[in-house]
């Protein structure tokens, strides 16, 4: 009567993992809520998270719990426990930022790989940044009665949106995200997984090919809605869809907001099913690679 | 008459991947209504045995288990956690993680919540009642003193109303004061609510005022298990392990070896064991020597004093009119109740704080204009969590970060540093990976590697087991070399009698005291109003009437004459 | 210059430290704090959502009024209203001017403050419902709901640990600071004031991390004992946990009340549309 059974992930590390990642997001969140912002035109130049922290979360531990740990802990320490809860507005950032997360937790698959991690951080805040332009231009087209009726409008919003894009990549993606990632990953390596009493992931995990195939789906699918919309709204300033977009106006009428919802639903389906899937292959590796 | 609570059966236990045995055919007994102290050394599987009763051992710990635990009855091993945990109570040492909601009753409650109990609320309030916290109870977590959360985290197991109590390690992070407080509580746990009460236990002076029993744990293996009057007379065995037995057990052995079964272990009954022995009091009292004047100022603080905001936008004050001079070659230590504003007052010397009132120069740098900086390389501020200095990923970064960040070349004396403080070892591994005295060690060479002319340590001895205290408190005496002035706060009475040439006692942001140990230790009053507890030769000195104090064992055998044949009934 | 000195007030951990504190400690007794939870959740989403299927601006002021009394009503600090209305308006003055840039004309300026009311709408209620609402209550109130018990854990769990997490956070960056040297000379903008500290603040994040691993490790298995896993599981539990929440008159004035309301200013929009 000895040996009960032994899973890679227990209840408890998932536990463990999930307070840790919301533990220390949340106090980061903490900070980047009070730090100053410097506001350049429509652009604001300003640190909107210390991405590095989750970044290193995922790619050390399982990459879902850390994901949802961590914006949970943006959610609580941010905003609710500063009574600055966003209602809906948080449902949404909590989506695009835990699938974000999880996609570049998902991507690594040795951490030694400096290119490797470097590819997944970039690629976490990419995501989580197309994601939260794509909601922002959905809200405008939604919001407004025909945007293309207000000439000028459709650029002015790529130009805001396009600008804010590109200073939140340099910012909380490359300077507060990949470096200090790269530079973290190496020093916790092996060091902060036993502290949890959890085996540091170890080398290549050799996923199937159709795991594979689904994160880069997944990838891709952001990828193409984001630029579809770029097109579509480059294109408006100046062909005119009016052929068919009446049309379309007219079949889904006003409750047309719930098309971008019920894109972010999809895709986050998508991924809660490919997280499954990857869940039950990855602790079947883990544990032979556990018995080795 | 009394039956087995719990009966610990022929247990092993091993960690996944481990490659040792922690527990090797160990078996306790355990009978309803004992206040049980289990000793043992570092790593001897005290914790571990203890996780087996409540089941976190094999069910949250998975590994190789054998043997079997009963628990009133209850198998552990064909049971969950949870049903255990209703039967068990367990405080962890390090108490403030179990704490986990934000009020003191709303913490209490959760455990019976969880468990879905209707009456959670009362049963919170009853757990509150019996350890006096009451008037607590809608109090932020945050807001408690050390040993107010400590009594928190022991209602909050105590309010499901288990019939076993285990609590590891009550006193190792509070002042002696009260850590006396909380085995009072326990006491009367024991006696009018008929708990069993277990306790790992360093501090065999409180295992010989509250116990009834006592067992030695060894390498995984119970020893023996006595009452707590065979068990602490047992000194070779406590010895050997690096266990030491009170002060006054110690004090008799050496005294007299022939009559070992009779040692006393308790103050009182070393006030009769000793009664009608001849004391001699020394000739002369050590005078101060007049070279002492000639000595370089190094820190001279005038009408001091500092105000915060409270959470309430109430102005607190918290050092109220300071005066302060320190010189070369002084072993200074800081002492007084948490609140007392010892922490407040050297973070000000830090240049952490600029004190809202009164001025002050630390070495050639004047307190108001000098920045944390400027300050901060004349004056070492060593934290109470060594965790808390180690920034960096291995313990030579961390002795070098402040040389490396002045450009400076420092090696040599970083290879003294290692030798001086026995950290060849590890000296290339994280600090947190450490051992609790290893911890200590390099965190005070940490301050050190600054070369200040001030040293100041944030308690360096709270929280370790006996034997790394002893080893902290003999490196403690060979730093004198490498600075001017040393600096400790601390709640450690027997540091200050050991260690320090000076005390400064504070109470309520003033400076009540300033003199010599053996001043302080003859003024009781002093003690009782700042809330100090001496240590247990010093009371014994007072109550025999020794002036001056005896301030350790040594200097109390020297006082006793030798016991003549006759000796002691 | 400004940027540098509220740079160094943001890096006096000590008055962060506070603030914070009183914000997430403030007693929180209010009119919409009195309110079940899950009514004013229920509220909240219907408002919010409501602006999202019209156009009629009667409507949209009509809501704009209705969320900016009530958020007035519930005691939200001015400051937090004043910085949405600045944020708002400042918003617009961007959209018109980069319309105008791009060649937009001032006709379709109406379209645009419809969509800017949305969204502000959107914002007050949020204020409105949740500023003022104990963070306890609110995690309360999404359990009900069906939201898994790990996330109203971990809101009574935050609230415990800010305090914590921020003395660890603080003592690690005076680590760094006593034994750092900052640079004498900051440089154009104090660039490398800003460097040296940010370069900290993200450093400090490597013994932050290792800490909390090894204090998680001892929370969990409290959690253990203490049943949460237990309780994740038992229907009477959550039964019991929730128990506290009931609908009491001054709810169902409330709720009458706002059925009202929103009554009127639909009525109101349909008859006399701007």
């Amino acid at each position: 009567m000895n040996q009960l059974s032994r899973e890679e992930y227990s209840q408890s590390q998932k536990m463990m993992i999930f307070i840790l990642a919301m533990s220390l997001f949340g106090l980061a969140n903490l900070f980047t809520e009070l730090l100053p912002e410097f506001v350049l035109g429509p652009v604001e130049i300003s640190v909107s998270y210390l991405a590095f922290i989750p970044l290193s979360l995922v790619m050390l531990f399982h990459p879902l719990y850390a994901a949802v740990g961590a914006s949970v802990g943006e959610i609580i320490f941010g905003d609710l426990l500063l009574g600055d809860f966003g209602g809906l507005g948080e449902l949404e950032g909590f989506i695009e930022f835990t699938l974000a997360m999880y996609i570049a937790g998902l991507l690594v698959t040795n951490l030694r790989s400096k290119k490797q991690v470097g590819i997944a951080a970039i690629v976490g805040i990419g995501i989580d940044q197309m994601l939260s332009t794509i909601v922002d231009v959905g809200k405008v087209w939604v919001g407004i009665e025909e945007v293309e009726a207000v000439p000028g409008l459709p650029e002015s919003i790529l130009a805001i949106e396009g600008l804010s894009f590109v200073t939140e990549m340099i910012i909380s993606g490359v300077i507060f995200g990949l470096i200090p990632t790269l530079y973290l990953i190496p020093r916790l390596y092996g060091k902060i997984e036993p502290l949890l009493g959890i085996k540091p992931r170890e080398g290549r995990v050799k996923a199937s090919m159709t795991e594979w195939m689904s994160v880069r789906f997944v990838i891709l699918a952001i990828f193409l809605t984001f630029m579809g919309m770029v097109a579509e709204f480059m294109a408006e300033m100046d062909i005119n869809f009016a052929v068919w977009e009446p049309e379309f106006l007219e079949q889904f009428g006003d409750g047309f907001i719930w098309l971008p919802i019920s894109a972010a639903a999809i895709v986050f389906i998508v991924a809660v099913f490919t997280a499954i899937k990857w869940l039950g292959a990855s602790s079947n590796q883990d544990k032979k690679g556990k018995s080795a | 008459m009394s039956e087995a609570i719990i009966s610990i059966d022929q247990v092993s236990f091993k960690y996944p991947g481990g490659d040792d045995w922690v527990l090797q055919d160990s078996s306790l007994s355990v009978n309803k209504g004992e206040f049980l102290a289990i000793i043992g050394g570092n790593g001897s599987g005290k914790s571990t045995l203890c996780k087996t009763i409540n089941g976190l051992i094999p069910h949250y710990y998975t590994g190789d288990f054998n043997g079997s635990v009963h628990v009133d009855g209850i198998d552990m091993y064909s049971s969950a956690v949870a049903v255990l945990s209703q039967k068990v109570g367990y405080v962890y040492q390090d108490f403030e993680n179990q704490l986990m909601r934000p009020t003191v009753l709303e913490d209490v409650a959760f455990a019976p919540l969880n468990f879905g109990d209707p009456d959670f609320q009362q049963h919170a309030e009853w757990a509150l009642e019996i350890l006096g916290l009451t008037h607590l109870k809608d109090k932020s977590i945050w807001q408690l003193s050390g040993g107010q959360k400590h009594l928190t985290a022991i209602a909050g197991v105590l309010a499901l109303n288990p019939d076993i109590l285990i609590i590891d390690e009550p006193v190792a992070q509070l002042d002696p004061h009260h850590a006396k407080e909380i085995y009072q509580k326990l006491k009367v746990l024991q006696q009018h609510h008929g708990k069993t009460i277990i306790v790992i236990e360093h501090h065999t002076e409180f295992i010989a005022d509250f116990c009834t029993d006592v067992t030695l744990i060894d390498q995984g293996k119970v020893l023996w298990k006595h009452d707590v009057k065979t068990g602490l007379q047992k000194v070779d065995d406590l010895l050997e392990r690096q266990i030491f037995p009170p002060q006054v057990t110690q004090a008799a052995l050496k005294i007299d070896h022939s009559n070992k079964s009779e040692l006393p272990i308790t103050l009182k009954e070393a006030v009769t064991y000793y009664e009608g022995l001849s004391i001699t009091n020394p000739t002369s009292v050590e005078h101060k020597s007049d070279q002492h004047e000639r000595l370089h100022e190094i820190v001279h603080l005038e009408n001091v004093s500092h105000y915060a905001k409270s959470l309430r936008n109430e102005t607190v004050t918290i050092l109220n009119d300071i005066h302060l001079s320190i010189k070369e070659k002084e072993r200074i230590a800081l002492v007084g109740t948490n609140g007392a504003g010892k922490s407040t007052l050297m973070k000000c010397l830090a240049g952490i704080i600029k004190p809202s009132k009164g001025k002050g120069r630390i070495s050639e740098y004047n307190l108001k204009n000098s920045s944390l900086e400027k300050l901060s390389q004349d004056v070492a501020y060593v934290f109470q969590n060594p965790e808390e200095m180690f920034i960096e990923d291995s313990i030579y970064k961390d002795l070098s970060f402040f040389a490396h960040s002045r450009n400076m070349e420092m090696e040599p004396f970083f290879q003294q540093l290692i030798t001086a403080f026995r950290m060849e070892n590890f000296i290339h591994n994280d600090g947190r990976l450490l051992s609790g005295g290893q911890q200590r060690r390099s965190s005070l060479a940490i301050g050190l590697a600054i070369q200040p002319s001030l040293l100041m340590l944030d308690e360096p001895t709270a929280s370790l087991d006996v034997k790394s205290r002893q080893e902290m408190i003999r490196t403690l005496n060979q730093i004198d070399e490498q600075v001017k002035s040393v600096l400790i706060a601390t709640h450690d009475m027997q540091l200050v009698a050991e260690w320090a040439t000076r005390v400064i006692v504070m109470d309520q942001g003033k400076i009540l005291f300033d003199g010599t140990p053996h001043e302080l230790f003859a003024q009781e009053f002093i003690c009782q109003q700042a809330g100090l507890i001496p240590p247990q030769m010093v009371q014994l000195s007072n109550q025999l009437n020794i002036h001056p104090v005896a301030l350790s064992i040594s200097e109390f055998v020297e006082r006793i004459e030798r016991i003549d044949s006759y000796g002691v009934s | 210059m400004e940027l540098v000195n509220r740079f160094k007030k943001t890096y006096n951990l000590e008055w962060v430290k506070l603030e914070l504190l009183k914000t997430a400690f403030g007693k929180k007794d209010s009119y919409m704090g009195r309110k079940d939870p899950r009514l004013v959740m229920v509220w909240y989403f219907i408002v919010s959502l409501l602006p999202w299927f019209t156009f009629n601006q009667t409507i949209l002021i009509g809501l704009l009024v209705y969320t900016i009394v009530t958020s007035l009503v519930s005691r939200v600090s001015p400051l937090i209203i004043g910085l949405l209305t600045i944020g708002v308006i400042s918003e617009i003055i961007y959209i018109v001017a980069l319309v105008y840039l791009f060649g937009g004309e001032w006709a379709a300026f109406s379209s645009l403050i419809t969509f800017t009311m949305k969204i502000t709408i959107m914002s007050i209620a949020s204020i409105a419902a949740f500023a003022s609402m104990d963070p306890e209550k609110l995690s309360d109130a999404l359990l009900s709901f069906g939201v898994p018990a790990q996330f109203s854990f971990a809101v009574s769990y935050g609230y415990r640990m800010l305090p914590i997490l921020l003395d660890e956070y603080q003592q690690i960056i005076l680590s760094f600071r006593l034994r750092g040297k900052a640079p004498t000379n900051g440089g154009v903008l104090k660039w490398r004031t800003i460097y040296y500290y940010s370069k900290i603040v993200v450093k400090a994040f490597y013994p932050m991390m290792l800490n909390t691993a090894k204090k998680t490790r001892t929370t969990v298995e409290a959690l253990e004992v203490k049943g949460f896993s237990y309780s994740l599981h038992d229907k009477e539990a959550k039964k019991q946990k929730l128990s506290h929440l009931k609908l009491s008159n001054q709810d169902y004035t409330f709720l009458v009340m706002s059925i009202g309301i929103l009554l009127a200013i639909y009525f109101l929009g349909k008859y006399y549309p701007i």
